[in-house]
């Protein structure tokens, strides 16, 4: 419990900056969707001819001139880029930044164990993951209660639980990246977090590469497909489930057992 | 039961092709001072953190208070302080939180002996760590190193950076724990503190023990290094054998000044090194 809340102390301004950026810019944008539904509906007409650039942002699905559509499609779009992008960012720098910093000698010499080390570090990631949705969920509600209109229920909280999902994946998977390095790897892991977007973008406009949606989890967690089907691709939540607890039991074991510089 | 607080058996560490240790073996038995000196990439350093679990050795084993560093390093340091050459804490935290942190770590109450420490060793608790000169980063790591009471204290080159009355203060609080039954592995390259403080001593050079012995027995090689002022030139050698030679070669000699020094710890390393060769 010390560690956790070490953990969380080290990275409550990094957590307030992103969560707060993009829970105002989540939540203005929908305080202002009253005042420039007009220009939304103009917009709305336009994205519609734009033929597979809609269909990558899920705006043959759902339409951008109503409250719901432009929930799915534009601050959607927002919050998982947002978050993914934290997730990415905190997974990477949670182990490795020890070793970058020379403080390993001080964290590794505590009667604590590596494996104890991780698994808090990890707990400290997931917390943080939650705290991040909260945050922007404040904001979220609020802008939704200022605009005078509720998404559906089922929907939004189907949509925010695959965020949360595709978080904790991309958020492993940079935690094992992590876990490898001696140096915060932030580059590479904003880098990989765009990666996998750039994928979804291209699964969803080239039927060549339609596979590519159950490497990426920005597929099965898309605020568009959700809010029209009702409901969230299990298979693909599972192996985002499977890629996240694989990435952590690889990180703990590799990070038991290599040598740590000081 | 041990009555070794440190068992080092056939230690073999490297690093890819670069040499870490090479079969390094020693003993320390409890309540000991015990002195490891060798110049910068001895091996010093990769023999502690072996000790210490940061490394993982391929060959060798490390007995620590009785249990083995592999299996129950967890165990060993609870019982351990360690103080690394280079004091580094997160930036941000404040001193005095540094040294809580550390003591809720280890799960015990131990802020009258901490505080004790900082006022010993004037350690201005306030202040963030990316403020403090390396000297008092280190008399922090001091603190968080003893303020549990460990039965075994590391400690790496712990006077780099330290003012000679530090120094002073803090070999006293050493041979304190000391006297309390704490043991001592005091990692240096610096002779003298060696010779003052500790009991006995193992000197490493390139990855290998060259010798272990009692401080006493390794300081009477006799080596010194001279210098003399003859005739208005100077003269420098390094000289082994008994003084009561060395004064009978010089008398009648026109000798204007006269420097009789301990070696260096290079020349004391060459000087064993030679006769490990022999």
């Amino acid at each position: 419990m010390t560690l956790l809340k070490h953990e969380l102390k080290r990275n409550m301004k990094s957590l307030l900056i992103w969560a707060l950026s993009i829970g105002i810019l989540c939540g203005g944008c929908l305080l202002l969707y009253n005042t420039l539904e007009d220009s939304i509906a103009e917009m709305a007409d336009a994205y519609s001819a734009m033929g597979a650039f809609s269909t990558a942002l899920g705006m043959d699905k759902m339409n951008i001139g109503t409250m719901e559509g432009f929930y799915a499609t534009e601050i959607g779009l927002m919050f998982a880029l947002g978050g993914a992008m934290f997730a990415a960012m905190t997974g990477a720098a949670m182990i490795s930044k020890e070793e970058e910093g020379h403080t390993s000698e001080f964290i590794n010499t505590l009667p604590w164990g590596r494996g104890y080390i991780a698994g808090w570090k990890y707990g400290a990631l997931v917390v943080l993951l939650l705290l991040f949705q909260v945050i922007c969920l404040l904001f979220i509600v609020i802008g939704f209660a200022g605009a005078g209109e509720w998404p559906p229920v089922k929907e939004f909280v189907l949509y925010h639980g695959a965020q949360l999902l595709m978080q904790l994946e991309i958020g492993s998977v940079c935690f094992l990246i992590s876990a490898l390095s001696k140096r915060r790897q932030i580059g590479g892991a904003l880098g990989f977090a765009m990666l996998l977007y750039v994928l979804d973008l291209l699964c969803r406009v080239l039927p060549d590469l339609e596979n590519l949606k159950y490497v990426t989890p920005y597929y099965f967690s898309n605020a568009a497909d959700i809010f029209t089907s009702g409901e969230i691709h299990m298979g693909m939540a599972f192996i985002s489930l499977g890629v996240t607890v694989v990435s952590v039991a690889v990180a703990v074991t590799v990070y038991e057992k290599r040598d740590l510089v000081a | 039961m041990s009555s070794n607080a440190i068992e080092i058996k056939q230690l073999t560490k490297s690093y890819g092709k670069h040499r870490g240790v090479e079969e390094v073996s020693l003993n320390v038995a409890e309540g000991d001072i015990f002195g490891f000196l060798g110049p910068n990439g001895a091996g010093k350093s990769t023999t502690i953190r072996s000790m210490l679990g940061m490394l993982r050795f391929e060959q060798g084993e490390i007995i620590l208070l009785g249990m083995d560093s592999r299996k129950q390093q967890k165990e060993i340091l609870k019982y351990t302080g360690y103080m690394p050459s280079e004091a580094a804490f997160y930036p941000g935290m404040r001193a005095r939180d540094v040294i809580r942190f550390a003591a809720e770590a280890r799960e015990v109450e131990c802020s009258e002996e901490a505080n004790r420490l900082c006022e010993l060793l004037e350690v201005d608790g306030a202040k963030k760590v990316e403020e403090l000169s390396l000297g008092n980063r280190k008399k922090v790591s001091i603190v968080c190193a003893m303020q549990h009471c460990p039965r075994l204290l590391i400690l790496d080159e712990p006077t780099s950076g330290l003012d000679p009355l530090m120094q002073e203060a803090f070999f006293k609080l050493l041979l304190e724990y000391n006297s309390r039954g704490t043991t001592v592995f005091l990692s240096s390259h610096v002779l003298s503190e060696v010779q003052r403080y500790c009991k006995n001593a193992a000197i490493i050079r390139q990855g290998r023990i060259i010798r272990t012995d009692t401080v006493e027995n390794l300081s009477k090689s006799n080596l010194r290094r001279v210098k003399l002022w003859e005739d208005g030139q100077e003269q420098e050698f390094t000289y082994t054998g008994s003084m009561k030679e060395l004064i009978g070669q010089l008398a009648g000699r026109n000798i204007e000044d006269l420097l009789i020094q301990e070696p260096t710890l290079d020349e004391l390393f060459m000087h064993y090194y030679e006769k490990e060769g022999d």
